[in-house]
């Protein structure tokens, strides 16, 4: 059935070209099948999970599955082998907790009709489109789905490009012939207004929120009386909007809301304590101020990995006479206005400063915390993800916790620890291989396994 | 960052969030000058605060064990200021999109970061309602709060237990954001006159009034198969304010959109009304009394657009004469630092007296919110709310010392940083203040007086 391939002469190849060229080669042609669909990887150190560490051992994955993993492990006679010559650490594949990979941004229409009425638009104008499916929307193809590979994703809960309530998300595999992984997760919601029209400030999003949901409440009712029997009452109306929030109202759908700061935070908290659906959250910029709110709820949560944008002048400064600048703050400065503006501008600098190492000291606070976090990439340009995972290590983040929350804690926080987020027997093939320490600047992706098979780069 | 660094950015951190906590305190201000507002002035008199409410006002009170004793000898000690029209401390102010929003609420979008807050407590004001704008007709229900400087939950900031209250707004804003959009063209709806506001008016009351009977109706049935009438979050509030759980405060600057109101109101059976600037109010101030209905004033600001030009700095003092219950409010983040000296400026022009230009920003914004069980004099039994200002606080040279809330310090002249802000943007580009204030780099929202 399998057919044996000369596996010694692969590793050589392997060892001496980098493993990148050797499975590019094998991967050429997605139309030819596969020659075997085992795998051992031989003389890698595996992290199976945060802080589960075999430093040198084999891992072996048959037909998108692991089948085995340990430190002396039979290889079957059909696998092909890559030997990690003790250079090589494989690592359970990322997975991006919230995202847009492989779901194409619309294009801007420009010529839509203009609204008669900007204080009751129709609902696709005003962003509530909850119920959009974002399966219908993948394209394998889409150039992001090889950039998130390149990082060392192998999965994501990707969620609808859109307004307030842009849809419902789901599991994808950054697979090339096909994502599709499972039913809807998660209902989406975010703080976006409409613009120019109905409902276009925060405040508008809320009160639309508890009328969605409440108008929603009072239509299942009805359904349930129609249900259990129709006689003598009017036909239910029905609209697909509404419908959408049934299944977040009966408990099986839980609102994941996406939020840019603790305001944000708040107002989802005060939602959730009006309205009682499920939630879970991501974003959380600036989420240090809700730490014990999050907490005591217990929410899920989906940190963000953006980081501030620098102000210009930080841009002009190296980084080693930052600490000077933090130095030079003076608490009694009093300035009259101006007067003495270096020395504001000074304590000025020092502030903004110390501001950015707080947003930027914000996962590890979750960390010491004891709040398990996942990684999200919404919104945020896939070029800066590796510097920011090393800027919140910077700010004393563990390595662990960072894995942690690419795999783990990522797998748990969309719902599928049961086959990814480690390295371990039955689980899914989803594996990322590096080389370097992990999230070090050194570190290197040479390949992602995607439920089984393996995808190459130039390295 | 080595450990020195670290060690610096703790110690800022310690300094930038200061140790206020929102538990109550106590204290006792001992030998100040007392303006009590409701009961006269006090020489040489002690405050005592305990838990936060004030618990005895006497000569030689002695402090109980623990309990700090700050001497304000030679200061006076006035009620803590109620600001009964500002937009401070809020993420946004108007959802100008529709003419009816009495849906929107000011508590979903209380800030508690903003800077506005701790700059109205160096102006001894220790209570703001926070009001949704002046673009719709009928425009959110407001909010309000106690400066509470140092928290960061929205809740911790709330008056608790203070009324609901709504924006209306009559007059040149509604009829300009939606009857006028494009010049009357696309997209312009009712209201484009006065004659529109009012019939916004009676169209969301009519509704509301359908929405509650229909409700009524089918609580009231005893058919378990009967059908809920269609929910609707708008006309929700629109029968609260029916049924008097909310008070209404109207934007209006004209006599007769004045009375317009209070005829609708008088149809619809809505008692509570303040009537927020109100700059042609002293026309109809007989009219007023009589209905209850009550204004919230500026001392001597107007002219700013062509409905606010028939005013008068005596417009406090003729309001007060005729028995209306009326207050100085600063609609601004820069007024409302003075508001001690705009009181006095109608007291300079309408020659009121000490209390009842006290009255103008302490015990009448105090009624109009439905507050002054609470606030709005020093009385025993009520919140310990304090402001100690250098000189008598109607004077010119008077300048504000401290400000307390709850019996806690949130301000204190000799405490006060150059930059007392709690959140400061990393990315915001140093040279712009707005940037700075708000950590946006552009500003969308334009707030409407």
């Amino acid at each position: 059935m399998y057919i044996r391939t000369g596996s010694r002469v692969l590793a050589l190849l392997l060892a001496t070209l980098g493993l990148a060229q050797a499975a590019h080669a094998q991967n050429d042609s997605p139309d030819i099948p596969s020659v075997t669909g085992t795998w051992a990887l031989q003389n890698v150190r595996i992290v199976q999970a945060p802080g589960r560490v075999i430093d040198s051992g084999t891992v072996v994955l048959r037909n998108g599955v692991i089948t085995a993993v340990g430190r002396r492990v039979d290889i079957p006679y059909d696998a092909r082998i890559m030997d990690g010559g003790d250079s090589l650490t494989v690592v359970a594949g990322f997975i991006d907790a919230l995202s847009n990979v492989g779901v194409p941004e619309p294009a801007r229409q420009n010529n839509l009709p203009a609204i008669s009425d900007r204080s009751n638009p129709p609902n696709d104008r005003a962003g509530i489109q909850p119920e959009r499916d974002v399966r219908d929307m993948l394209d394998p193809t889409h150039d992001s789905v090889d950039a998130y590979r390149k990082l060392g994703f192998t999965a994501a809960q990707v969620v609808p490009h859109g307004g307030m309530l842009p849809g419902t998300g789901a599991v994808v595999l950054l697979d090339a012939s096909g994502m599709r992984y499972g039913d809807p997760t998660v209902q989406f919601m975010e703080f976006e207004g409409a613009r120019g029209m109905y409902p276009g400030t925060p405040m508008g999003i809320m009160a639309k929120m508890r009328q969605l949901y409440r108008e929603s409440e009072r239509r299942m009712r009805i359904e349930a009386l129609y249900a259990d029997n129709p006689a003598g009452l009017s036909r239910p109306v029905e609209d697909p909007v509404h419908d959408a929030f049934f299944p977040v109202i009966s408990g099986d759908r839980p609102l994941l809301i996406h939020t840019t700061d603790a305001l944000e935070v708040r107002r989802a908290y005060d939602m959730q304590a009006a309205l009682g659906f499920s939630m879970m959250l991501s974003g959380l910029s600036g989420g240090f101020d809700v730490m014990d709110a999050i907490k005591t709820a217990g929410t899920p949560v989906a940190l963000t990995l953006a980081v501030p944008e620098k102000a210009d002048w930080m841009e002009k400064v190296k980084d080693d006479s930052l600490a000077s600048i933090l130095e030079n703050y003076d608490p009694d400065v009093r300035t009259a206005t101006f007067r003495d503006t270096e020395a504001e501008r000074r304590n000025l600098e020092a502030l903004q400063l110390q501001s950015r190492q707080k947003f930027l000291a914000m996962p590890a606070g979750f960390a010491t915390a004891g709040i398990d976090f996942a990684f999200t990439s919404y919104g945020v340009k896939t070029k800066d993800i590796a510097a920011n995972i090393q800027a919140f290590m910077a700010e004393g983040l563990s390595s662990d916790d960072a894995l942690a929350a690419l795999t783990t804690h990522a797998a748990a926080f969309i719902g599928v620890s049961d086959v990814m987020g480690s390295i371990d027997t039955g689980k899914m093939a989803n594996l990322t291989l590096v080389t370097g320490d992990l999230f070090s600047k050194d570190m290197k992706v040479r390949t992602v396994f995607v439920d089984g098979r393996p995808t190459h780069y130039t390295p | 960052m080595n450990r020195n660094s670290r060690n610096i950015i703790l110690a800022i951190l310690l300094m930038a969030v200061a140790p206020h906590s929102s538990v109550a305190q106590d204290v006792l201000l001992k030998g100040g000058t007392v303006l009590t507002v409701s009961q006269g002035t006090l020489q040489n008199t002690d405050v005592l605060i305990e838990d936060g409410v004030i618990s005895s006002i006497g000569r030689g009170l002695r402090a109980p064990r623990g309990v700090e004793t700050v001497d304000v000898s030679g200061k006076f000690v006035m009620p803590g200021i109620i600001d009964a029209h500002s937009h401070i401390a809020l993420s946004s102010v108007n959802e100008g999109s529709s003419p009816v929003t009495a849906e929107v609420r000011m508590e979903d979008v209380t800030n508690p970061y903003h800077l506005g807050i701790y700059r109205a407590l160096a102006g001894g004001v220790t209570t703001s309602h926070i009001m949704h704008g002046s673009a719709n007709v009928i425009g959110g229900q407001n909010e309000t709060i106690k400066h509470r400087w140092g928290a960061t939950d929205p809740d911790a900031i709330r008056f608790e237990g203070a009324p609901r209250t709504i924006k209306f707004a009559l007059g040149e804003n509604p009829t300009r954001v939606h009857g006028r959009r494009g010049s009357g063209g696309t997209g312009a709806i009712v209201p484009a006159t006065r004659m529109g506001v009012e019939q916004v008016l009676r169209d969301a009351f009519e509704n509301g009034k359908r929405y509650m009977e229909d409700w009524d109706a089918f609580n009231a049935s005893t058919d378990p198969r009967a059908i809920p009438p269609v929910y609707n979050e708008r006309l929700e509030v629109m029968a609260d304010i029916l049924r008097g759980d909310v008070l209404v405060h109207c934007h209006s600057y004209r006599a007769d959109e004045i009375l317009m109101l209070t005829r609708v109101l008088k149809d619809y059976g809505v008692s509570k009304i303040t009537f927020q600037h109100a700059n042609e109010a002293f026309k109809v101030a007989p009219e007023l009394a009589e209905y209850g209905a009550m204004a919230s004033v500026f001392s001597d600001w107007w002219s700013y657009k062509f409905e606010v030009y028939y005013s008068t700095a005596f417009n406090a003092a003729i309001l007060t004469r005729n028995g209306v219950v009326t207050s100085i409010n600063s609609d601004s983040g820069e007024l409302n630092r003075h508001l001690y000296h705009e009181a006095a400026k109608s007291q300079r022009y309408g020659d009121l007296t000490d209390d009842e230009t006290l009255a103008l920003i302490t015990i009448n914004p105090a009624i109009q919110l439905g507050i002054q069980d609470r606030v709005g004099s020093l009385e025993v039994g009520k919140d310990g709310d304090v402001a100690v200002f250098s000189a008598h606080p109607l004077s010119v040279y008077a300048i504000a010392e401290m400000t307390y809330v709850d019996g806690v310090k949130y301000f204190d002249r000799n405490e006060d940083r150059d930059d007392m802000r709690m959140l400061v943007s990393p990315s915001a580009n140093l040279d712009t203040y707005i940037e700075q204030e708000t950590g946006r780099h552009d500003i969308h929202e334009v707030i409407i007086k």
